[in-house]
């Protein structure tokens, strides 16, 4: 097998919650996971079991307070928990791609806009990055009429396919998918599934957040309970 | 005045223990960042928590107490702090720009808009009339002002329209830096949804590096790559956007992030 393209080793999380009687709640306890390339990982559990908090981690949009994340960026491993601001940028733009529960919607920018911008980030020639993200928002069914319009007032399903559409725009090593499916009827289900199967054959390693069975079963990853893995406890 | 070699690996800017006292009264102390190459900083905190004062040290507006500023100028790797008034107007006038919470005080109200936008053309040596207002004229379509407005006095203006004109003030001399105090507050929603749609063109086709001193934390999530947070003039917290409002730690920065109204 390939060396992993991903090495968690022994993680933790907790959060504490200075103004709610200095809660603590700890999510991961000594967590370690290889990933590895074209390799499919479906996180599964019951809400507050850990798995967004693990994906957020992956991406630093979380702190690593203890452990190694290690990434292999651009023929070099990389250690998100000790790496500067400007290298996590540049893993973001090229290594790491996030598609997010929620689109975080922009006024006055354009679905077709808010798609190209990690193209563009890239450096993408404007022309080529527009014809890409207007083939990957005809593919995941936003009419035409739509695209030169702000998301903002877009159907929760609209604006989950925008939000992929941004995700799978551009080709990512390693792509976390925060329940993908969540909010799609069954045929732009089907498509997205599509896209996910696309990227593993072409290399992906895609770790995402999936509680439909059916879903779980299409994509054929190892499935990680984090109910079962994880420790969580409260103190306060 | 320190003067090193100018160095690509040096970052844009470093500032490096600054303090400053009103008298007894601390403004701000014991700061230190650094700051890269078409990197956007954010700082936040309450009202009275020393980012106004910060900024305006590192803008050359306020004499510092203690520190420095080292800014990766044409002229070499310099501290502002301990830099001769002539070298020093030099920079502030081509390669740093500043916009005010208050446009009054970044804009000269009785000349016209091409006017402001040509001023620091002319004071870096311009003089061709022609040449001033056809860059006048795009710096006004960048910012999405009328080319029609260009000889409208700015006190015509309204308040987004002087904040984008004061943007285009400061860019047209394409500065290494801009330092933004509050650029969006006063300012109505749609008003601001504008000027930040504007900013983040900017940021993104000039490779911009800002600075950006604001209490408002939705704008500095959509602006910042990363976060400083403020009190009592210190520096609580600091990490990229996303940790510091997703995954804050420290209590004042719990408690900033957990009063955001979300409509």
């Amino acid at each position: 097998m390939d060396d992993p393209i991903l090495n968690i080793i022994s993680i933790s999380k907790d959060f504490v919650f200075h103004h709610q009687e200095g809660t603590r709640i700890e999510v991961l306890d000594d967590f370690s996971m290889k990933f590895f390339p074209g390799q499919a990982t479906i996180l599964t559990g019951p809400s507050g079991s850990g798995k967004s908090t693990l994906l957020r981690m992956i991406y630093a949009g979380y702190r690593i307070p203890k452990g190694k994340i290690l990434v292999r960026h651009q023929k070099t491993l990389v250690d998100m928990a000790t790496a500067l601001p400007s290298l996590i940028y540049d893993i973001r733009q090229h290594t790491i791609g996030y598609v997010s529960q929620f689109l975080r919607v922009l006024p006055r920018v354009s679905a077709l806009d808010t798609v190209i911008e990690p193209l563009i980030a890239r450096r993408m020639e404007p022309r080529k990055a527009k014809q890409r993200g207007r083939q990957i928002l005809e593919c995941l069914r936003i009419p035409e009429n739509l695209w030169h319009l702000s998301a903002t007032t877009f159907s929760g399903g609209e604006q989950q396919r925008i939000n992929l559409a941004r995700g799978f725009a551009a080709p990512y090593p390693i792509l976390l998918l925060d329940e993908p499916t969540a909010s799609l009827d069954p045929e732009n289900r089907r498509i997205v599934m599509q896209l996910i199967q696309d990227a593993i054959q072409a290399g992906s390693c895609i770790i995402g957040i999936f509680h439909n069975k059916s879903d779980q079963k299409e994509i054929a990853g190892r499935v990680i309970d984090m109910s079962q893995i994880l420790c969580r406890t409260a103190e306060v | 005045m320190t003067l090193l070699q100018e160095d690509k690996t040096l970052p844009l800017l470093r500032v490096m223990n600054l303090s400053k006292f009103y008298g007894k009264t601390m403004g701000c102390h014991g700061i230190n960042f650094e700051l890269g190459k078409g990197e956007v900083i954010g700082i936040v905190g309450e009202s009275g928590s020393g980012k106004s004062t910060l900024l305006k040290c590192i803008a050359g507006r306020l004499s510092t107490t203690n520190g420095s500023v080292f800014f990766n100028s044409s002229y070499g790797f310099i501290d502002l702090c301990r830099t001769d008034e002539v070298l020093l107007r030099k920079i502030i006038r081509s390669e740093t720009g500043f916009v005010t919470q208050n446009s009054v005080e970044g804009l000269r109200m009785t000349i016209s808009a091409g006017g402001n936008i040509g001023e620091r053309l002319m004071a870096n040596g311009m003089r061709h009339y022609g040449q001033i207002r056809k860059i006048a004229r795009h710096w006004l379509e960048t910012v999405e002002i009328d080319t029609k407005r260009i000889d409208d006095l700015p006190s015509t203006f309204s308040g987004g329209m002087q904040q984008r004109l004061q943007i285009a003030a400061n860019l047209v001399t394409d500065p290494r830096i801009i330092l933004m105090d509050e650029p969006t507050s006063g300012l109505d929603v749609s008003v601001q949804a504008r000027l930040i749609d504007v900013l983040r063109k900017l940021v993104a086709s000039l490779s911009l590096s800002m600075i950006l001193v604001t209490h408002d934390l939705a704008v500095a999530r959509l602006l910042s790559h990363r976060l400083y947070v403020m009190k009592d003039g210190r520096i609580v917290e600091s990490g990229l956007s996303d940790q510091i409002l997703d995954d804050p730690r420290e209590p004042y920065t719990q408690l900033l992030v957990s009063s955001i109204l979300k409509p």
